[in-house]
């Protein structure tokens, strides 16, 4: 009977408790990294918002148009703070990771590797994102320059088109690295750029042809030539 | 042209004549119309003025294409007196056309100053080739001074109709003036007089492989003499016309190259400048006559209107390079009704300064920050023609030279926010 119970009920009982002892430790290296991590993450924040603040580079975002950008989403004080949060969650995900990785579960070691394998893709995508921010930003500014030079009425349409379509593209490019339903993007984009086209032709071409014309003219064609018929010598 | 035949040719034609006291430079291209009559004259000027003196007249053609060079009076080829050469033009040259109209003008001023320094000439002049009111005085007004007042830069001074020259009298004379402290009204010109010691120093700079060489030659070189303290006077020349030519480039383009190179100096000889307040005048040579100048049409409508919509599209570019104040500024006369539109001296100077630091911060693009400037322009320049409308030419003179005043009593408010290096001081001469 002792035997019996023993085996029965003591041994399983005493499994469970090895068991509950190793996932514990896991779980506790696990919170052990995660504090670490906070913490790490914190002082490298203040160091590189600090340093960063000291080599003006809030004022080299605000060149390229990063700072604006920054400020005007609310997404951090300054740009320098910003590349801190940056660099503090990237410690605070690697400490995440490492920690899951340590309860050596299947589950968690195959989320770990295929977050791995997808950081590159994630990146790169951030990259083209930055990449696009900046040239639709020099784009449509160049753009606008050039039209209002020009004494087109329609400067700021051009403007923000010009903008609109850049980061459309870049949109299109970063959702494509990160793989996120290729195909219906790409779709989507044709369909959407199809359609314009089209309901652009159909309105010159058909019905609309003279409202377009007249539209077009009173859009796009300034009244005056203002420097082709500039009579001054202005040097 | 490669150095070595150059070099052969310029020594050929000196051993033919004995040596050379005086060059007179002529960089051409596409001028076929009009180079027979400006070497013609030359001739005359220098047979008339400097009789006693060895002379050679230049050509430095950039590969023209209208037969430029064969325009020249054959008989005058001939003469050991003019010597035709070629400057290298490179494509990059016709991407954009210069508001002086010649393609390669820096590579042909590079050519002549080389051959003045093979020749060990005393004095250099140099001409435009598409002039149509070029004298034989114009020689000696440009050469007199250096040759004999030991002068080692002749500026030109032209008469101009008092609407003409907007660029020069409301930015580039002021600016400079308020900045060096030589009163120098014409820095964008193409005749100047250079001495020797002068064309050495300017064949030594770095700037011939730059765009300022391209665009910017004739600012440098006067901004140059300035700043290094070489003797600089000026000789009233009469009106300057040109011959027909091609549209030249359009506003935005013209500021670009224009207050764009003026910005770049400043960034060159802010140690100098730094240290300068109120201006001099420079010596006036020759006799200020009164001669018919091109009468200027005015459109303000199309001036304002331009202003009022810089003012209001580009305001998200202005709020990163004009302060707030003179934005404000900027907002109120916009809305002014057109018999009222004016926009103050204080106001316009303070936006100039504005724009030169932040060309000098880089605060945005810099071509994109200079183009913008052109609607602000078109205002001032609407402002200045509706209050000067009935101004004689002397009452004009007399607002630019207000507006000088201003650039200067406003010099501090640029020099408190013009980042020096560490170690410069600022003190008033």
């Amino acid at each position: 009977m002792k035997a019996f119970w023993t085996r029965v009920i003591l041994a399983p009982l005493y499994d469970l408790g090895q068991h509950a002892l190793a996932s514990l430790s896991g779980l506790i290296g696990m919170l052990v990294l995660i504090v670490f991590g906070l913490i790490v993450g914190w002082i490298a924040k203040e160091i590189i918002y600090r340093v960063l603040r000291a080599l003006r580079f809030d004022r080299l975002c605000d060149r390229l148009g990063v700072g604006q950008v920054v400020e005007r989403t609310g997404m951090a004080r300054s740009s320098s703070y910003l590349a801190g949060q940056v660099v503090q969650g990237l410690i605070i995900l690697s400490t995440l990771l490492a920690g899951l990785n340590e309860l050596g579960t299947p589950l968690t070691r195959n989320l770990v590797d295929r977050f791995f394998l997808y950081l590159p893709h994630l990146l790169a995508s951030l990259l083209v994102l930055i990449g696009g921010a900046l040239v639709s930003r020099f784009l449509s500014r160049s753009v606008l320059i050039a039209a209002v030079n020009a004494q087109m009425p329609s400067a700021r349409l051009l403007s923000g088109l010009t903008r609109f379509f850049v980061m459309a593209l870049t949109v299109v490019a970063a959702l494509d690295e990160l793989g996120i339903s290729r195909t219906t993007i790409i779709v989507t984009f044709a369909i959407l750029f199809g359609g314009i086209v089209t309901a652009a032709a159909i309105a010159m071409g058909l019905g609309a042809r003279d409202l377009a014309r007249d539209l077009l003219q009173s859009q796009f064609r300034p009244k005056v030539r203002p420097e082709a018929e500039d009579p001054m010598r202005h040097l | 042209m490669g150095v070595e035949l150059l070099e052969h040719q310029v020594q050929e034609k000196l051993s033919a004549m004995g040596g050379a006291e005086i060059i007179v430079g002529i960089p051409s291209y596409n001028n076929a119309d009009t180079i027979g009559q400006v070497v013609r004259v030359a001739l005359e000027g220098l047979q008339k003025y400097f009789p006693a003196r060895r002379a050679l007249i230049v050509n430095s053609d950039g590969g023209s294409k209208d037969r430029t060079v064969q325009a020249i009076d054959p008989a005058h080829l001939n003469t050991p007196m003019i010597l035709s050469v070629s400057h290298p033009l490179y494509p990059m040259h016709h991407l954009t056309t210069p508001y002086h109209g010649l393609p390669g003008r820096g590579s042909a001023y590079q050519t002549l100053l080389h051959i003045a320094e093979l020749a060990q000439a005393q004095a250099l002049a140099l001409v435009d080739a598409d002039l149509r009111s070029l004298t034989p005085e114009w020689f000696d007004l440009l050469l007199r001074p250096v040759l004999d007042r030991e002068f080692d830069f002749v500026a030109p001074y032209y008469k101009r109709h008092k609407f003409n020259g907007a660029i020069t009298n409301s930015i580039v004379y002021p600016l400079t003036r308020a900045l060096y402290g030589r009163r120098v009204h014409q820095q964008i010109g193409g005749e100047f007089g250079i001495s020797r010691r002068l064309a050495s120093r300017f064949l030594q700079g770095k700037v011939w492989s730059t765009d300022v060489a391209q665009y910017g030659i004739d600012i440098w070189m006067t901004t140059t003499t300035i700043a290094e303290n070489y003797k600089i006077c000026q000789s009233y020349l009469g009106a300057k016309l040109h011959g027909l030519k091609d549209p030249g480039p359009n506003l935005g383009s013209t500021l670009m190259q224009v207050v764009g190179s003026v910005f770049g100096l400043m960034e060159t000889y802010d140690s100098v400048w730094c240290n300068v307040l109120g201006s001099l005048p420079a010596p006036l040579f020759g006799v200020p006559f009164e001669v018919g100048v091109e009468t200027v049409p005015m459109n303000l409508g199309r001036m304002l209107a331009s202003y009022q919509q810089g003012v209001r599209d580009l305001l998200p570019v202005y709020q990163s390079i004009i302060s707030p104040a003179q934005l404000e500024g900027l907002k109120a006369v916009a809305a002014l009704p057109e018999e009222e539109f004016a926009l103050s001296d204080e106001l316009w100077v303070a936006v100039i300064y504005d724009f030169s630091l932040g060309y000098h911060r880089r605060v945005i693009d810099r071509e994109h920050l200079v183009r913008s400037l052109t609607p602000l322009y078109l205002g001032w320049v609407a402002s200045f023609m509706r209050q000067a409308e009935y101004d004689t030419a002397a009452q004009v003179e007399a607002r630019i030279e207000k507006l000088c005043l201003v650039f200067e009593q406003l010099k501090p408010y640029l020099l408190n926010q013009w980042p020096l290096q560490t170690g410069e001081k600022r003190s008033a001469s």
